[in-house]
């Protein structure tokens, strides 16, 4: 596109651009003059507008984070880009520029409005955040598959879509095939989309239409499906027993085995896996319907603890409240009284008298605190001591259910070192006459060998059994610690906080007192 | 009671006989109309009203004559009431077939006429037990110990709207089975104030509190994690101490008042009665089951009020009867009705007359013996169908009410009067009096309820104490006034507005006024205002106190506080909780609503100066203007530019306030004006759908109607009146001369020949025309016809079949015309003639 500008120099957004549009779009008159006088922090500008200042590279922005409105429009920027800090921007501008691709708005989530017309755009694309958007302007741009259009299909909130001047125009179905796969644009290209072209659209589209549409309500059930899922399996996590509803820790167990795969050729060992795998499934799931419940129990520990403690402290943040409210109206008016005063020294006595009600407050509410703090300290004590209980009756029972596991396999071991063994005679002795594989065979030369590849599969199934007693046992004992870190913590800042809140409040009387009385040695 | 029952049944058999022989008597004798001696004379009335002289001639025949079922079921009630005589001869006689008011011996049973009324109010034993109590005046009986001998039928009763316990008793009861409840009429004892209907030692329903239930404190499961108390330090002995003391002091205030009540109680005894246990009253009995009744029950006719059937006011029953039957009480009264029961199968407790007509008996266990017993049942005999007419009550009976419109019951300490509505012209319908002291004396409080007033007054209460006037509203007043309270109407004194906030467009619920100040509270505002308090100074003394409305001369405002509920959508420490504009000392304070967590609320002050330094130069905003203090964080104020918008709108929305408070003032004096021109004029409204009352709606249809009928007649006047010009042009028609008249006539003939001349030369020019163009159209084809297209030669021989048509249908009328018209001429002449206003004059022209 060529422009009549293309002489003059290109610019940069600077200091001085931003400083002089900030003020000349700011404040007016006597507030402008203030404004001037205190400086205007960029974190305050709402609103901004940069056009027709040629500008080539969007920067230096990212200090206005609470941004809403910013017009680009009228410059020669060619690439979208350094506006990731401005997420709150609500309406964007970038007409009449040289942009070629619709990259860089990821961020801005919360916008609206987007123009970006008059540019060469040739796809619209990376919108897909941008789920609040009501108003699309991309006229005048290289557009020319219609089909792209349909992308817009995923904005819930589009109401308006200006696609004027784009190729795509050309088509003859247009407007047709915008109407049908945008039901709920109200204006196309500055015109209301009519009744009547939306019914004829309807009928000339309604095959596609409906694909698309049961393609979309395809997805959604599949996403909820896979939500739902994913929330079922965070919950088993939370009770540290994920995948153990079932022969998931029996697979993994034998899933690196290599040994066991051959020796699951032996004679009579289908029936001999069948009845262990069987058993081991049963204790896994007594172990994972015993974590869930302790999970809950866990849970409803938690939550009594947090609702006592939430209780304790609105208790004495109300009593706090009530002692202030009186002070405060006991002495309303108080300063004013005294100020008023012509006799001196009764004036003097009341003032004293004034201080000192507002150390006494000061006391009151930093003992309140105290008694608070003690308070607390005690349940959260009582409450580390029920929690370390809990886990450890927890993890016990593990290791209980886990040693359930172990003997099983060690049974299943002997069983399986006789069989073999026993095997291994009969092939010694040539009385064995079953179809075995080779590899398989390869096992039978001597006693070592098959001593050798019982015991490895052994040994792996063990170490998968006690991997799987470590995990949950670290787990729960970083989730107490943690939680209990969580509390002390919690309780700390909190306290720091009132203490806090209580010095200022006692300053900020003691400060009008003393204003008052630098105001009489004045006079 | 065994005996009497088989000598029952055996009645039961010879009945059978008696009834064939009863009617081949009465195919006899055609009249059989029994005569009684009427008892009504010699009876030793007490009362004002003489039942013997009401008018029975209008009363239909069933009155007057016992039917011959009739007549057996007396001879049966004879025989039962000997046999009862017989075996119970202590006591006393039962109360079977008094006289009518048409001196005629009727059954009990069959004065009992059911029938349903077509009011709703009327549908509930409460409203039908109500209406009764309202509509007629109580008679005592003539002799308190027993019953009396006449018994007017319940239409009798309703038309002279008096009647003693039993009228009473008969119409609730007809009115209450007619509804379809379970519903009998008792002849029983009963204390001195039910029989008398004394009820001032009653408290006023309207008087009785509602019983508060006392909720047991649900105690708080202490929670596992619940911190402890802190230690109380303080010393037990000296708590104890002060309980004890307390104690004390509590159980003297309380035997004090033990000792006041008691002698309150001792003299608002009641004198003991010496006819106690032996007064003759009826009641009216509602047994559970029919229409969801939980429990039976008693009502008393006279206050209406519902009893239970162990109530110490009742003494004992001798017999009861509904429509169907009649039943005699065989179970001891010795402790009054408490330990009666109502199982009217039960033949142990209960006797009954007739047998089979009886509802189903509970007795289960002999059901066998009943199914056998069925067959002779099914011959027995049935109660005869009533004598009386439908009770009918019409809707301005209804209305009305109390006898006259009006009724007054004497309670404790109180006294209601009761109107019937529209009756008062400021629609009072109920005035209750409470007095302070039991002899009526000194009144406390009046309390009045109106209704259907235009101004939607429902209710005032004036406290005579503390002259506080209270008017209630419905709603529906122009300013959604809800209640007023008030001691003068006159402006910046003390009141109370309530409001329908719903209805305002500002959410005003309340306004609190006195001479200083104003409150006023809000509810469901979007600004979030709960509470405006406004103060006034005293106002500057002006020589002209003409202009109270105007904003000029209102009170200085001195100070106005607002406070506001947290908006949830702002953070804490933006939201403002309250904003004092101190006008006077030019300081506007803040207080923010308080952050979670934390107890301090964030405060501004801001103090006004004025806009010039003493230099001269233009201050703008200085940090000294603001006094700030910010919760929960060390960061500096906000930034000038930040207060100084900040202070420019709580300086436009304090000049705003000022105004609303203003509006608020006119506003109050606005409703005090419409008040008081609603007290003067005290209109009523009349519902559009009453008929009666609408006077509007009345003379609208009315008025409607005329004028419909007006606008036909004139209608037929105009039609007819062919002479009408001409006598307006003659003047009036009273003194015509016959002279007048004859050229009267010529005048209208002249008139219609003139006429008849016009039109044929309207026919004759228009055909004259028609030929014309016709010709013209011709000669123009004549000439043209060579240079002619097909199509504009087409055209032409339309036009001219046309045109020869037209010709033709003149021609026609024109002769017609012409052949009429002398015809017409003559006609009209005869009619003239004949016309009543001039035959007279015309007679011998003719």
């Amino acid at each position: 596109m060529s422009r009549l500008y293309d002489t003059i120099e290109p610019n940069v957004i600077d200091e001085k651009m931003l400083q002089k549009a900030v003020e000349e779009q700011g404040p007016q008159e006597e507030l402008g003059q203030l404004a001037k006088r205190e400086g205007i922090d960029y974190k305050d500008v709402i609103e901004l507008q940069l056009d027709f200042r040629n500008i080539l590279k969007i920067d230096n922005l990212w200090q206005f984070v609470n941004l809403t409105k910013l017009q680009l429009d009228n410059n020669i920027i060619e690439k979208i880009e350094a506006l990731d800090s401005l997420v709150h921007l609500i309406w964007l501008d970038l007409s009449f520029n040289n942009i070629e691709v619709i990259e860089g708005l990821e961020a801005l989530v919360q916008l609206q409005d987007l123009s970006l017309y008059n540019n060469r755009i040739s796809k619209i694309e990376n919108l897909d955040t941008l789920q609040e958007l009501q108003v699309f302007s991309i006229g005048n741009n290289n557009l020319t598959a219609l089909e792209n259009v349909v992308y817009l299909r995923m904005f819930k909130n589009l109401r308006t879509l200006n696609l004027t001047g784009n190729p795509v125009c050309e088509n003859e179905q247009y407007s047709l095939f915008i109407a049908a796969h945008l039901p709920d644009l109200v204006y196309l290209d500055f015109r209301l989309v009519d009744q009547n072209t939306r019914e004829l659209a309807e009928i000339k589209y309604q095959y596609v239409i409906d694909e698309l549409k049961q393609g979309e309500a395809q997805a959604l059930a599949k996403l909820v499906e896979e939500q739902a899922k994913q929330k079922e399996l965070g919950h088993h996590k939370a009770a540290y027993v994920e995948y153990l509803n079932g022969s998931f820790l029996f697979e993994s167990m034998y899933a690196e085995d290599t040994e066991a795969a051959r020796l699951a050729y032996l004679p009579g060992m289908a029936d001999l896996l069948e009845t262990y795998k069987s058993k081991f499934v049963l204790i896994c799931e007594n172990l994972f319907a015993y974590g869930l419940q302790q999970h809950e129990m866990r849970q409803a520990e938690v939550s009594t603890f947090f609702e006592c403690l939430q209780e304790a402290v609105q208790d004495s943040q109300q009593q706090g409240t009530k002692i202030i409210l009186d002070f405060e109206s006991d002495n309303q008016g108080q300063l004013d009284v005294i100020q008023n005063m012509s006799n001196f020294e009764i004036a003097e006595s009341k003032l004293i008298k004034y201080n000192e009600d507002i150390s006494q407050l000061s006391d009151t509410l930093m003992t309140l605190e105290m008694q608070t703090v003690d308070q607390l300290e005690e349940i959260i004590k009582d409450f580390e001591r029920n929690i370390a209980d809990q886990v450890s009756t927890f993890i016990e029972n593990v290791q209980g259910m886990m040693a359930q596991c172990r003997d099983l396999e060690n049974h299943h071991h002997e069983k399986l070192m006789e069989n073999a063994i026993n095997t291994l005679e009969k092939i010694v002795k040539s009385e064995f006459d079953e179809e075995m594989p080779d590899d398989v065979r390869l096992l039978f030369v001597d006693k070592d060998t098959i001593v050798n590849a019982v015991n490895a599969s052994h040994d792996i199934h063990l170490l998968k059994i006690d991997n799987r007693e470590d995990d949950i046992i670290t787990k729960a004992n970083s989730w107490s610690s943690s939680v209990i870190e969580e509390v002390h913590k919690n309780e700390i800042s909190r306290n720091r906080n009132r203490v806090r809140e209580v010095n200022q409040y006692i300053d900020h009387l003691q400060e009008e007192l003393d204003n008052m009385e630098s105001l009489e040695q004045m006079e | 009671m065994e005996v009497l029952r088989e000598h029952e049944e055996e009645e039961e058999e010879e009945k059978q006989i008696f009834v064939i022989s009863n009617e081949l008597q009465d195919l006899e004798d055609k009249d059989p109309i029994v005569f009684l001696q009427t008892g009504l004379t010699h009876l030793n009335l007490t009362i004002e009203f003489d039942w013997s002289s009401i008018d029975t001639s209008q009363l239909p025949a069933s009155y007057k004559t016992n039917s011959a079922k009739e007549q057996m079921l007396l001879q049966l009630a004879d025989n039962f009431h000997r046999q009862y005589a017989h075996l119970c001869p202590d006591r006393q006689p039962l109360f079977l077939h008094p006289l009518n008011e048409c001196g005629v011996e009727k059954f009990v049973s069959t004065t009992v006429r059911p029938t349903l009324q077509p009011y709703p109010e009327l549908y509930n034993w409460d409203g039908c037990a109500q209406f009764v109590s309202d509509y007629l005046t109580m008679e005592p009986l003539s002799s308190p110990i027993t019953p009396p001998s006449y018994l007017p039928s319940p239409t009798t009763t309703l038309k002279y709207q008096r009647g003693n316990c039993f009228g009473f008793s008969v119409l609730l009861c007809s009115l209450l089975i007619g509804a379809g409840y379970d519903a009998y009429c008792v002849n029983g004892y009963a204390t001195r104030e039910i029989c008398m209907m004394d009820e001032t030692r009653e408290v006023c329903p309207l008087l009785e509190k509602s019983k508060k239930v006392l909720k047991e404190p649900v105690k708080e499961k202490v929670k596992k994690y619940a911190v402890k108390p802190p230690r109380d330090l303080r010393s037990k002995f000296e708590l104890q101490q002060v309980a004890k003391k307390e104690a004390d002091i509590e159980a003297a205030q309380k035997k004090k008042q033990k000792e006041e009540e008691e002698r309150v109680m001792e003299a608002e005894k009641p004198k003991p009665d010496p006819l106690y246990g032996l007064r003759v009253h009826a009641w009216v009995l509602v047994l559970s089951g029919k229409r969801e009744v939980p429990e039976s029950f008693f009502i008393d006719p006279f206050t209406a009020h519902s009893y239970s059937t162990t109530d110490d006011h009742f003494l004992g029953i001798e017999s009861i009867w509904n429509h169907k039957n009649y039943w005699v009480n065989v179970q001891d009264c010795w402790n009054g009705c408490k330990d009666l029961t109502f199982d009217l199968g039960d033949p142990v407790r209960w006797e009954f007359m007739l047998l089979g007509t009886d509802k189903p008996l509970l007795l289960l266990p002999e059901e066998e013996e009943e199914e056998l017993d069925k067959e002779e049942e099914e011959k027995g005999f049935d109660m005869p169908s009533s004598w009386v007419d439908l009770i009918q009550i019409s809707r301005k009976e209804f209305e009305t009410r109390c006898p006259q419109g009006k009724k007054v019951i004497q309670y404790k300490n109180a006294k209601l009067e009761k109107w019937a509505p529209y009756l008062n012209s400021n629609g009072m319908v109920k005035r209750l009096t409470i007095y302070e002291d039991p002899e009526c004396f000194r009144v406390l409080e009046v309390k009045d309820w109106f209704e259907n007033r235009e101004d939607m007054m429902n209710m005032r209460q004036l406290n005579k104490k503390t002259e506080v006037t209270t008017e209630y509203f419905s709603p529906g007043h122009i300013q959604g006034l809800k209640a007023h309270t008030y001691k003068t109407m006159e402006p910046e004194t003390e009141r109370t507005m309530e409001f329908y906030s719903e209805t305002r467009v500002d959410g005003l619920q309340k306004r609190v006024e006195n001479a200083k100040e104003m409150t006023e509270y809000f509810e469901g505002r979007s600004d979030f205002l709960h509470y405006r308090h406004t103060m006034f100074g005293r106002r500057i003394k002006r020589a002209q106190i003409l202009l109270i409305n105007t904003e000029s001369n209102a009170r200085p405002i001195v100070q106005i506080k607002e406070q506001f509920h947290r908006n949830p959508e702002k953070p804490a420490d933006e939201d403002v909780a309250e904003r004092i504009f101190m006008i006077l000392e030019g300081r506007i304070m803040l207080t923010y609503h308080c952050k979670d967590d934390y107890i301090t609320a964030s405060k501004k002050e801001f103090i006004k100066q004025k806009d010039v330094d003493n230099k001269g130069n233009k201050i703008i905003m200085t940090s000294d203007m603001c006094i700030s203090y910010q919760v929960g964080s060390c960061v500096k104020n906000k930034k000038l530019l930040h207060l100084y918008e900040m202070m420019l709108k709580l300086m436009e929305a304090e000049k705003q306030l000022k105004h609303q408070v203003w509006e608020s003032e006119t506003e109050v004096l606005e409703i005090l004006k419409i008040r008081e021109e609603e007290a003067a004029a005290s209109k009523l409204t009349v519902s559009m759908y009453d008929t009666e009352r609408n006077e509007k709606s009345k003379q609208q249809r009315e008025t409607m109607e005329r004028l419909m009928q007006e606008e036909r007649q004139r209608q037929v006047e105009q039609d007819l009146d062919y002479l009408a010009p001409f006598l307006i042009q003659m003047g009036s028609t009273e003194k015509m001369s016959k002279w007048q008249a004859l050229r009267l006539k010529e005048d209208c003939l002249n008139d219609f020949k003139h006429r008849l001349i016009d039109k044929a030369n309207l026919i004759q020019a228009r055909f004259e025309k028609e030929t014309q163009e016709l010709q013209k159209k011709q000669q123009w084809y004549q000439q043209n016809q060579l240079s002619m297209t097909l199509e504009d030669e087409d055209a032409y021989l339309m036009y001219c079949s046309d045109a020869m048509f037209c010709i033709r249908i003149l021609e026609i009328r024109l002769n017609r015309h012409k052949e009429m018209a002398p015809q017409k001429y003559i006609e009209l002449e005869e009619k003239l003639c004949k016309d009543p206003r001039l035959a007279e004059y015309l007679k011998f022209n003719v």
